[in-house]
């Protein structure tokens, strides 16, 4: 097979034979090598998205104090804060108290540039607290239902701004065990998130209150961010954040995530028939482990088990030394593939039947 | 069980709580005004906690719109708007404005940007956040201790809200106008705050003039 594609692609395009080694024995297809920089982009997207949800209660204080003419009142802080937020934006308006307007909220609701958008989580427990429907409100979460629908769960890994938090905590639960300290990793079922979803639904619905808000990460941290930043003083999510952490740290690794986050099942839920999928590619595959290591969501993809919880994060395609793991358009998992084709075992089975033809011959 | 494992166990057990007790231990240091005493003569203990213009009227109805996204408090420019925390039990993470700390100046940003029905937009003059009173037995001009007349300048309604009492410059007197905007007890000199914005509901009537 790399016989007969290497002379093709010399008479297409010269130059792609200088990139391509005489030596590399990856045959059938390779990906692009761009994929395994996606996770430095998501990691980027990640850090923006937490970055201005801090930025934003500061922009608002500046248009507060804007708004009351107040510059000559402030305190010495409060001056450095006005004026660091003016050299901010002073390229962007000369009319701060009601430009800024344009970007304001969460992930949990926000505006931006005069689209509101909204978490389907939002929406989907608003209705079961007041069992009606709200047009307008349910048209702020249908940009996200789309994307959800051909992206999967993709909010969970590139935007969530918890799970920012929730990483770098279990990369320091690494350094941790890395230090001597004994990790327990228990493993739970992952349909136990179905069940906070439904059991959380049920209850909005007997309560009249919309009760995910207090208890969805990505909710409770814009909240928290801009109550500490804007209204000076943390609320009680926070408590509940810092108990998420520890549970992720000391009982199941991103255990939250992978066990009862409600926004996540929903996302899992709605991403199961998704477009873009993260697939191996058998033939480059030498089945090392890994990806099923670097998965956050402890799914198996050198064993092609991605299923609805996979958030297309791309850690598996940026830690895969052999460029096995690709991004495809397709509606359906591959089945299991086996193992790998560069793998120990299957070269050792393909050379029995190799040796094994050959002596039938003779 | 060796003596050995029992101190093991037992040492790791207390480090668990310890670890367990630490997210308390941290919001009561972060809260602020949780850990220092209240002073004794608040005036605020008198007033209401209103909800923001445009709210449903009724509480329960609000509390199962309102999702909790904090735009309304980002968006309000004099920053009126505040949040019930765990002390709001049911109501916890939804807005409130206590005129005390300050009033809603009527500008409408907040209807407009909540994304669910439980504000919505409304005409200034058509709001339903309260209605002011005055206690007229401490109001100074009321009991000619001089000349006043701030929650009359500062209404945003002006005429239709709040006047004086005929043959008197400065006894102010609210009329039907009043929206309930909490301006007028934000600004009150008077230390006890003699006037207060008492929430709309079936039984509140207005005694004009």
């Amino acid at each position: 097979m790399a016989q007969t594609s290497k002379p093709k692609s010399s008479r297409q395009t010269p130059k792609s034979t200088k990139q391509t080694k005489p030596d590399s024995k990856a045959t059938h297809w390779r990906p692009s090598l761009m994929l395994r920089h996606l996770n430095k982009l998501r990691w980027l997207s990640l850090s923006v998205v937490f970055l201005m949800l801090i930025l934003l209660p500061l922009l608002s204080i500046y248009q507060n104090y804007v708004a009351a003419h107040a510059y000559n009142h402030l305190a010495s802080s409060e001056k450095l804060l006005y004026d660091t937020m003016e050299a901010l934006t002073s390229p962007f308006t000369s009319d701060p108290e009601h430009d800024l307007d344009i970007i304001k909220g969460t992930t949990w609701s926000g505006q931006l540039f005069g689209l509101k958008l909204s978490d389907p989580l939002a929406v989907v427990n608003q209705i079961a607290a007041g069992l009606e429907f709200y047009w307008p409100f349910m048209l702020t979460a249908l940009i996200p239902v789309l994307l959800t629908l051909l992206l999967g769960r993709f909010f969970c890994g590139w935007i969530c701004p918890a799970t920012l938090i929730y990483e770098l905590n279990s990369n320091l639960g690494i350094w941790l065990e890395k230090l001597g300290l004994r990790i327990s990793h228990r493993r739970f079922d992952k349909r136990f998130k179905y069940g906070v979803l439904a059991v959380g639904l049920i209850l909005s619905t007997v309560s009249g209150t919309v009760l995910m808000a207090s208890i969805y990460p990505p909710a409770v941290i814009g909240r928290e961010l801009y109550f500490s930043i804007a209204l000076g003083g943390f609320g009680g999510g926070t408590v509940f954040f810092v108990i998420t952490l520890l549970f992720d740290l000391l009982v199941a690794k991103r255990g939250f995530c992978r066990y009862v986050c409600p926004g996540g099942a929903l996302y899992s839920l709605l991403g199961r028939y998704r477009l873009l999928r993260i697939q191996r590619v058998v033939e480059n595959c030498n089945d090392c482990g890994k990806c099923n290591a670097v998965c956050e969501f402890d799914l198996t993809p050198m064993r092609d088990n991605f299923g609805q919880e996979c958030n297309n994060c791309s850690a598996c395609i940026a830690a895969c030394p052999k460029e096995a793991m690709t991004f495809v358009i397709t509606i359906q998992d591959q089945p299991e593939q086996g193992v790998g084709h560069h793998s120990r075992h299957y070269r050792k089975a393909h050379h029995k039947t190799n040796t094994l033809d050959t002596d039938d011959q003779s | 069980m060796n003596r050995r494992s029992f101190f093991y166990r037992i040492s790791r057990t207390l480090a668990l709580i310890t670890l367990a007790a630490l997210p308390y231990a941290l919001s009561r240091l972060l809260v602020p005004g949780s850990s220092q005493a209240k002073p004794k003569h608040d005036p605020r203990i008198n007033h209401h906690k209103l909800r923001p213009p445009g709210a449903l009227a009724d509480e329960d109805d609000f509390r199962t719109a309102c999702i909790g996204c904090s735009l309304c408090g980002e968006i309000c420019p004099p920053a009126c708007i505040q949040f019930y925390h765990r002390d709001g039990g049911g109501s916890a993470n939804t807005p409130y404005i206590l005129p005390p700390d300050k009033g809603c100046i009527l500008c409408g940003k907040c209807m407009e940007v909540c994304p669910t029905s439980a504000l919505t937009i409304t005409a200034s003059q058509a709001v339903t956040m309260g209605v002011a009173q005055i206690d007229r037995l401490a109001c100074y001009p009321w009991v000619d201790r001089g000349v006043c007349g701030a929650c009359a300048s500062i209404c945003p309604l002006g005429e239709r809200a709040i006047g004086f009492e005929f043959a008197n410059m400065y006894r102010p007197v609210i009329k039907s106008g009043c929206v309930g905007c909490g301006l007028c007890v934000e600004v009150c000199p008077h230390p006890s705050l003699p006037i207060r914005i008492i929430p709309l509901s079936p039984t509140t009537t207005l005694h004009a003039g």
